[in-house]
């Protein structure tokens, strides 16, 4: 009987164990998943913003970079934000602190458009 | 600068060769003759001098310009259009824009008439830097024509609004860049349509600089030549690339009243001229590196041509006034 009750009860402890193993894995990867969560990037290419339009959460910081051959620029119609000129290969970040959606356009080349919807 | 005969089909060199070189259809009774000016654009690309003298058109291949009369070339007023030079690009569709720009200069010493001055039509630098405002104004010191006149591009005007461009070059002009000036009994006015542009918008005069210019001609004889410069095309080219200007239309209007008015614009970085009424609308070259022709590529961007042509597509403008004649004759050429 006590054998079968030490048994069990180191079953118990493993299980639990396990459990609060599994616990904190499952912690760790949702800790990893909102970390890749709270960023996203737009290419910037042949004249576009790709994607153009984009969903994140609030607190997400946005990349954009500029893979054109010629310089951009990511500015935000309402006055939100606004990069300096971008060349090739250089990067411009914002953080969304509020939700809202977000148009922007490059002022160089105003016909390029794009938005960020923050939810 | 000769136009190679082996570069031109049969029936251009056939045409070229006509004895007659006047072209008179003029099917609308109003002194333009448009079948003669759209043969003339055609020959553009292998050098053709189109004249617009008393309302006919008259056009002349460039490789016989050694047989014309000077008297018909020459004018009181001799004047080279160049424009965007972006000083600063360095990628495949031109490593060295410094030389390009160099050959434009060597390209406008070596005209016959030397211009009187330069008109650059924006697009000075590539990224708005210091040093690549430096180096152009460096390297059009060598040019024949002292005196140049420039209005913005949008390249010339990021990151700060303007303010380096208007401290560079905008000495006597209003705030927002535009002025006006007299050469010879032509009024030149250089307008400036790249600032506040708007989101998927074309580009922009605004309600101040429109209200300046009716000002500016509203006393002038309608004799008066008018020559206009402004760095994105003042007729609608391609909206879908933001290749025109959403309030031109006004401006135009204001100048209704003159018999000539040139309009000289750059931005597309290839040549397009049309003629509507009594105004003559003209793109330059740019000496940095071509765009493609309007739909035919998926983007406006730099078009990479092979490296031994590519002086073919980049060019200089030289125009001359001869006082009493109707229009100004636009010469292009380029730097091949």
């Amino acid at each position: 009987m006590r054998r079968s009750v030490f048994v069990a009860s180191l079953l118990v402890t493993a299980v639990m164990g396990l459990g609060g193993m599994v616990a904190e894995h499952k912690s760790f990867v949702a800790s990893a998943q909102e970390k890749q969560a709270s960023s996203a990037e737009v290419k910037i290419d042949n004249f576009s913003f790709g994607p153009v339009a984009i969903t994140v959460a609030v607190g997400t910081t946005v990349t954009w970079i500029n893979r054109d051959d010629i310089p951009h620029t990511v500015v935000s119609t309402d006055k939100v934000f606004k990069s300096k000129v971008l060349d090739t290969d250089e990067k411009f970040s914002y953080t969304f602190t509020k939700a809202g959606e977000y148009p922007y356009f490059c002022s160089i080349h105003p016909k390029m458009t794009g938005k960020v919807v923050v939810q | 600068m000769r136009m190679h005969w082996r570069d031109v089909s049969p029936g251009e060199r056939k045409m070229a060769n006509r004895p007659k070189d006047e072209i008179l259809h003029d099917h609308n009774n109003d002194g333009i003759d448009r079948r003669g000016f759209l043969k003339c654009m055609a020959w553009a690309g292998t050098g053709a001098f189109c004249v617009m003298q008393g309302g006919v058109l008259k056009s002349y291949s460039m490789s016989r310009l050694s047989e014309m009369n000077p008297a018909d070339m020459k004018g009181e007023l001799s004047f080279v259009q160049i424009s965007d030079s972006h000083m600063g690009f360095n990628k495949p569709a031109n490593p060295d824009v410094a030389a390009t720009l160099q050959a434009a200069v060597g390209k406008i010493n070596a005209l016959s008439t030397p211009p009187e001055f330069m008109l650059h039509t924006g697009d000075i630098s590539h990224l708005s830097k210091p040093e690549e405002f430096d180096t152009v104004e460096q390297i059009l010191k060598s040019a024949s024509a002292k005196d140049v006149f420039y209005v913005p591009g949008e390249h010339d005007v990021l990151n700060d609004d303007g303010k380096q461009y208007h401290e560079r070059f905008g000495k006597g002009a209003q705030p927002g860049g535009w002025y006006s000036f007299e050469k010879k009994g032509v009024h030149f006015v250089g307008l400036a349509n790249v600032m506040n542009l708007k989101a998927g918008g074309l580009g922009t005069l605004g309600q101040d600089q429109l209200e300046w210019l009716e000002d500016d001609v509203k006393h002038l004889k309608s004799s008066t030549p008018i020559v206009v410069f402004a760095h994105i095309p003042l007729w609608t080219v391609y909206p879908e690339w933001g290749w025109g200007t959403e309030d031109s239309a006004q401006a135009l209007a204001y100048l209704k009243k003159f018999g000539s008015v040139t309009v000289l614009n750059g931005h597309i970085h290839q040549i397009m001229q049309k003629v509507e009424g009594n105004v003559t609308f003209h793109t330059a070259c740019s000496t940095a590196f071509p765009q493609p022709k309007p739909g035919e590529a998926p983007s406006p961007g730099p078009m990479k041509v092979p490296a031994e042509q590519l002086r073919s597509v980049l060019g200089i403008t030289d125009v001359n006034y001869v006082q009493g004649k109707h229009a100004l004759a636009v010469v292009d050429s380029t730097l091949a």
